[in-house]
């Protein structure tokens, strides 16, 4: 097989089972459950596979990607079926299939309806990765636009009490950010009609543009870039969620079903940080410069936010979702730790090195470890069908196996040395001194914060002498399949934290290659300039 | 000896490594005893004994390796003597080394140069450019005393653990301290996932002594704090052992927070987090790289650091690694500001603040008594909580004197704010846990005054004797069915011999007492190596005469609250006949750790400065601490060996008379009971309720943070609901009050249009229907009439 064609059979086979779900009877729900399994678990057995034929170590600038793919799909327009890995997309790719696979074996929670739920699941997958793997814009936005629909029905039709509220809410706010995107999209195709490259939605082109590589000369003018800067930054704030965009997630997630849940918190929330990355980032390099100071600030106050904001929680889940805002939120920092000085343009990149680094590491820790809690979380509401937080106690005792596997995957979360969370939230924090002092320390301030949400919630939970809520009489042991789920989300989460310089090894090359040509934008001293020249006379 | 220095460092970064290594495997095992073993096995103990005393024989053999291929010069040397100054020829005698850098004593006959330390990296977590992450490891003699120490404590603990935890090794144990609906709560036993956390603690606490770099200690650092936060929490159904549990875990992250502002500016400005200056050979490049280690880019081999003539700026030796454009040219000196070099000395102080107890987060340290008593033995008083003063003397070079004075600050208030609460308190665990909090003071004292020695020498001291004691009174509440409140005790030398006289030799080491001429125990030692230190310190800065006299004065409390415990707990008749006569002895795998720690403690410190033990951790002493610090730009000095040693007798004297005032009072009040307590009790009981009430500082922190924390977390969680949901649903209202507009709009006023149109036609139509008669002579007229009006009209308009 072609690497060309395994992206497209990695891309396209939920579909396919998708497909063929239609033609089972649909009284034979296990029969289905066991294919749409066997489906995902293929599409991670293939994205191994494209993991094992990809080379981190060798990216440089002629070969930005690897697997690459491009034919005409509309040519009217120049868009092209375009796709590619390197060393971001890569991890992250491995990671929707890996966590798909999870989800779906945590699905047998998930009783009605069962043929649309697993078809909807599938085509939910499709475009998960399609994201992922997109290269042109007008791809990747309809990827992005696929990935909508499923998850509004897995949430609107089997979802919890409040289903059709928080299917309706994360869809608007998920549909308004795609619209800006959609701006500008156009505002970079009809941009690009001068440049060698003719107008192009090629996100590389686009890159090459927004950067001055352009053999022509064109470049997105300051306008253009500020501008759709802040209108993709939008757009993919409100996935990763970016206070104040957030406010869908936590309803989302109380409202969904379990493993739409770990989805959502493993995989979509991913997209956000992704889109900024690969899109916002490299082809509006002078806005995200010009930005970036906002997007400390507001990664700053996503952490901190996030952390008060599940304290206060008394909802296990809501509690576990507000966690998650404030993890994306050392995303946020890492990725925006851009600082230039004049005259040392290239050379003075390093922490944004590391933070960027960072960024990517934690998006993987979160990937890893809240599906894990929200799992966890899962595991105890199908037994005692509530999530009060003060209405729980003693479970450390009646599962001991669970309890385990419970403190396991929350400490990850809180970020302890030798679990996956530690590394992106302790080296994002770290990079982000150069940055500023100041945002850096009040980052810092919540280790304090998470330590406190998390073990407060271990304890009215898992600790204490006795269970204080209803149903005692239905909390059994947990399952064999609930082990296998929990033990590979926690194994991961001690793999990832014993041994991060695997992961960032897979990264590296990338990383280097865009710190490195997003530095060398042409026209970035003369914003450098002109921020250092505001930031004189407004006496910051 | 024939190894070469390079094959040396190998060696013993090996042997440490395994050594810090097999606590983990053992924690692998006995963490899953609940499938392998059965609940009244003892196995998960004996692998757990069996990988920390393997950790123990490789520490010991480390040791002795490092010994006898240095010939044990590091012995040899006065300690009063100022350290010697590498020499040329020295830097140039390990050239070849791939691992070690600066050796430190060059000695007058030939052979091989042994460098002061030895460095490498084990494993690399992460490269970033020129930012690397990794763990090293970083032996010298204080990391083999360290090693000795804690593999050699945490043996013995877990030896004691075996017969103190045996209640546990059953299918139904039941706590008595947990009431539930049914009763006393039951629970099947644990002994196992206890052996498993110890494991797990070891080795998190080997890795934090041997750490190379500063990340890796922050590392560790956690790691011991979890296991803290698992151990304090070991009786899991205990409301109170949780909630000491939390408590202990988030001051710590207070502490960390400030630690973590520490490595961040370490790293901003030194690009390095590496302690000290390595080569190592780089196999793809083939060549030999230096790489410059924090201490070595802030101080120069006399320990000076270069300010420039502002103060303001310090120059380090490195140059900034910047890739420049002109070939050839120098790239500029790496400077850090003054200001942030001293937050960064207080940021990684706030660290250990929180780990060991210091004021203001001493809070935490009573309440993780909860935890079993070889846990309080091991964590909370002789290794995890010495973390702090560890790495207080470790990180000591990037210190500047404000740093310094704040640290001797810090422990002296802690001091003596631990000792007057120990006065007080009447569990006998919670006397010993305000004691180490009040020793953890001493130390950092010292270290503050500039005496690196003692700090670290009264580090070790007090480790043996207060596992000691706390062993002890372990034995003493395991020999008496879990009664701690010494109120209910006394006479208890008659049931417990062994018990009772090894704690008294850690009584009278801790108090310090001595008798001159002959000898003394450990204590007396230690402590007298920082009074001196503090006494020399008061009098090159008069201003802080108190940095001398708290701690005198503590000397006498502490003499006062030990003897007190001591006499409370084991002297005259008992208080309470049903405790006293079910108390009995503790079987042999208690007693023998008891006496094995007692020896030690009385003869760990023999000889004093002149002893073994000192020069040992001596010999490890930054550059410059011997010389002292002549007044710089920060108003302080510090004093030299020469100055301290002067001080000696007299210090020694002072504190001596001291601590035998407070023996003898002790002696009065509860040995003789020639007074009453009660009635200076009644006499000062505003002062007692506040000493009882531990200075208040629990509450004071649940109002100006705890509460505020929760207030704010509410606000924000409001915040959510009322504004950003307010303004969503809102919106959505004014969509929908919109689409209703549009709706009425289109009913009422297109749709009227149209249907009114609609009807306008049709009655139109209506209209004209009357008109189609059917009758040929009518349809004619109309059309003639029609005609001629068609006409007429045209006529008239063609006149216009």
């Amino acid at each position: 097989m072609s690497d060309s064609a395994l992206l497209s059979l990695i891309i396209f086979l939920p579909t396919i089972g998708a497909i063929g779900l239609m033609f089972f009877n649909k009284q034979s729900e296990g029969l289905m459950r066991t294919f749409a399994h066997a489906i995902t678990l293929a599409t991670f057995a293939l994205t191994l596979l494209a993991w094992s034929k990809f080379e981190p170590a060798k990216f440089d600038a002629e070969h930005p990607m690897q697997m690459y793919v491009k034919i005409p799909w509309i040519s009217s327009w120049n868009v092209n079926y375009q796709l590619g890995v390197d060393g971001i997309s890569m991890p992250l790719v491995v990671l929707t299939s890996f966590i798909s696979w999870l989800a779906m074996l945590a699905s047998t929670s998930v009783t009605k309806q069962i043929r649309g739920y697993l078809i909807l699941y599938l085509i939910l997958e499709t475009g998960m990765l399609g994201v992922f793997l997109a290269l042109d814009f007008f791809l990747f936005y309809v990827f992005w636009e696929v990935m909508l629909l499923p998850m509004y029905f897995l949430i609107g039709v089997w979802g919890g009490p409040r289903k059709e509220y928080a299917a309706i809410k994360f869809f608007l706010y998920t549909l308004f950010g795609g619209v800006l995107m959609f701006i500008a999209l156009l505002m970079f195709y009809f941009d690009s009609a001068g440049s060698s490259f003719k107008k192009t939605f090629d996100i590389l082109q686009l890159a090459a543009i927004g950067q001055g590589r352009d053999p022509n000369g064109v470049q997105f003018s300051q306008f253009v870039q500020y501008t759709a800067f802040v209108l993709l930054f939008i757009g993919f704030a409100i996935k990763v969620p970016v206070w104040p965009f957030h406010t869908w997630l936590p309803d989302a997630h109380v409202e969904a079903p379990t493993p739409i849940s770990m989805i959502l918190a493993g995989v979509l929330l991913k997209m956000g940080g992704y889109g900024i990355i690969r899109v916002a980032f490299p082809i509006c390099p002078l806005g995200a410069y010009w930005a970036a100071h906002a997007l400390v600030i507001l990664g700053v106050i996503s952490i901190i936010y996030g952390a008060f904001a599940a304290l206060a929680q008394t909802d296990f889940k809501r509690l576990v979702a507000y966690s998650s805002v404030s993890h994306m939120g050392y995303v946020l920092l890492g990725i925006a730790v851009w600082k230039l000085s004049e005259g040392t343009l290239e050379q003075n990149t390093t922490f944004w090195n590391m933070g960027l680094n960072a960024a990517m590491f934690q998006m993987l820790a979160h990937g890893i470890s809240s599906p894990g809690m929200f799992f966890m979380v899962g595991v105890i509401y199908d037994r005692v069908h509530h999530r009060d937080l003060n209405q729980f106690g003693g479970l450390m005792g009646l599962m001991p196996v669970y309890g385990g596997l419970a403190i396991g995957i929350f400490f990850a979360g809180m970020g302890l040395p030798g679990l996956c969370g530690f590394w992106g939230e302790a080296w994002s924090v770290v990079s982000s001194w150069n940055y500023s002092p100041l945002y850096s320390i009040i980052a810092a301030s919540g280790v304090i914060l998470t330590a406190g949400y998390i073990l407060w919630a271990v304890q009215r939970v898992y600790l204490g002498a006795e269970y204080k809520g209803p149903h005692a009489e239905a909390i059994t042991p947990i399952t064999e399949r609930e082990i296998f789920i929990g033990g590979a989300l926690l194994l991961f989460c001690i793999v990832l934290g014993v041994a991060p310089g695997w992961m960032f090894s897979q990264m590296r090359a990338s990383i280097d290659l865009l710190v490195k040509s997003i530095s060398s934008t042409k026209g970035l001293s003369e914003i450098v300039k002109q921020i250092e020249a505001a930031k004189q006379v407004s006496g910051l | 000896m024939s190894m070469n220095a390079t094959q040396l460092g190998h060696t013993l970064g090996t042997l440490l490594t395994l050594a810090w290594l097999l606590p983990l495997a053992g924690f692998a095992v006995e963490i899953f005893g609940g499938f392998w073993g059965s609940r009244k096995s003892k196995l998960a103990a004996y692998l757990a004994v069996a990988c920390i005393g393997g950790a123990f024989l490789l520490s010991l053999s480390a040791l002795l390796l490092w010994g006898t291929s240095t010939e044990w010069s590091a012995l040899k040397r006065s300690h009063h003597e100022a350290a010697p100054v590498p020499t040329e020829s020295a830097e140039h005698a390990a050239p070849a080394a791939g691992h070690e850098a600066e050796p430190a004593h060059p000695k007058p006959e030939t052979g091989p140069v042994y460098p002061k330390y030895f460095s490498g990296t084990i494993y690399v977590l992460a490269e970033f450019r020129s930012l690397r992450f990794a763990i090293d490891y970083y032996v010298d003699s204080l990391t083999l005393t360290m090693f000795v120490m804690v593999s050699l404590i945490a043996s013995l603990i877990h030896l004691f653990a075996i017969g103190y935890m045996s209640d546990e090794l059953t299918d139904d144990h039941e706590d008595h301290e947990v009431h539930t609906s049914h009763g006393h709560l039951h629970r099947p036993g644990r002994f196992y996932r206890f052996f498993a956390f110890l494991s797990l603690f070891s080795f998190s606490m080997l890795g934090l002594v041997l750490a190379g770099n500063l990340f890796m200690v922050f590392i560790f650092w956690e790691l011991v704090g979890v296991c803290s936060y698992f151990l304090i929490g070991f009786y899991v159904e205990r409301k109170s052992a949780s909630t000491a549990a939390n408590k202990a875990f988030i001051m710590n992250r207070v502490g960390d927070f400030g630690f973590l502002i520490g490595l961040m500016i370490v790293l901003t400005y030194f690009g390095t987090f590496q302690f000290a200056k390595r080569d190592e050979f780089d196999p793809a490049k083939r060549v030999t790289v230096s790489r410059p280690g924090l201490f070595d880019m802030l101080r120069d081999e006399h320990g000076a650091i270069k300010i420039s003539e502002q103060g303001d700026t310090v120059f380090l030796n490195a140059r900034e690694n910047v890739e420049s454009d002109v070939p050839g040219a120098i790239p500029p000196t790496k400077t850090i500001p003054y200001s942030l070099l001293l937050t960064a000395g207080l940021g990684v102080f706030a660290g250990c603040v929180g780990k060991s107890a210091q004021f203001p987060l001493q809070t935490w340290l009573p309440d993780a008594m909860e935890g079993p008593t070889p846990v309080s033995a091991l964590v909370h008083s002789a290794t995890m909580v010495a973390a702090g003063v560890y790495l207080a003397g470790r990180f000591y070079p990037m210190f500047v004197p404000e740093v310094l004075l704040t640290i001797a600050y810090v422990g002296c208030i802690t001091l003596f704010l631990a000792a007057t609460i120990a006065i007080v308190a009447t569990d006998i665990k919670r006397v010993l846990a305000y004691s180490t909090i009040s020793q953890l003071g001493y130390m950092m004292l010292g270290i503050g005054v500039g005496g690196w020695a003692a700090g670290l020498f009264h580090l070790i001291t007090h480790a043996f004797f207060k596992s000691l004691m706390f062993l002890a009174s372990g034995s003493v509440i395991y020999g008496c069915h879990h009664v701690q409140e010494m109120p209910q005790m006394g006479g208890l030398r008659k049931k417990m011999p062994i018990t009772a006289y090894t704690m008294l030799v850690g009584v009278i080491a801790i108090a310090g007492l001595a008798i001159p001429g002959i000898g003394a125990f450990s204590g007396y030692h230690s402590k007298d190596a920082i009074v001196a230190t503090a006494l020399t310190y008061a009098e090159l800065n008069r201003t802080h005469f108190l940095l001398f006299y708290v701690p005198l004065v503590g000397a006498g409390i502490t003499a006062f609250y030990m003897f007190r415990l001591w006499f409370y707990t084991f002297a005259g008749e008992p208080r309470d006949h049903h405790v006293y006569d079910h108390a009995h002895e503790s079987p042999w795998v208690m007693t023998v750790p008891l006496v094995v720690l007692a020896f030690f403690a009385a003869f760990c410190a023999w000889n004093g400065e002149e002893g073994k033990l000192f020069k040992m951790l001596s010999a490890s002493e930054p550059a410059g601490v011997a010389e002292g610090l002549a007044v710089d730009i920060s108003g302080l000095a510090l004093p030299s060996h020469e100055a301290i040693h002067h001080n000696h007798n007299l210090a020694g004297g002072y504190a001596l008379l001291i601590a035998i005032i407070g023996t003898a009072t002790a002696y009065l009040f509860y040995g003789a009971r020639l007074f009453d307590p009660a009635d200076v009790k009644k006499q000062l009981a505003g002062l007692h309720t506040f000493l009882v009430e531990k200075w208040w500082f629990d509450e004071i922190y649940e109002v100006m943070f705890v509460r505020p924390a929760h207030v704010v977390a509410k606000w924000c969680a409001a915040f959510d609901r009322i504004v950003f949901d307010g303004f969503l649903h809102f919106m959505a209202r004014l969509a929908v009050l919109v689409s209703k507009w549009d709706r009425v709009f289109d009913e009422q006023v297109v749709d009227g249009f149209v249907n009114r149109l609609a009807d306008v036609t049709f009655d139109a139509g209506r209209i004209f229907g009357f008109l189609q008669t059917g009758r040929l002579r009518q349809y004619v007229m109309f059309i003639v009439v029609g005609v001629v009006g068609i006409w007429v009209l045209v006529q008239f308009f063609a006149k216009m």
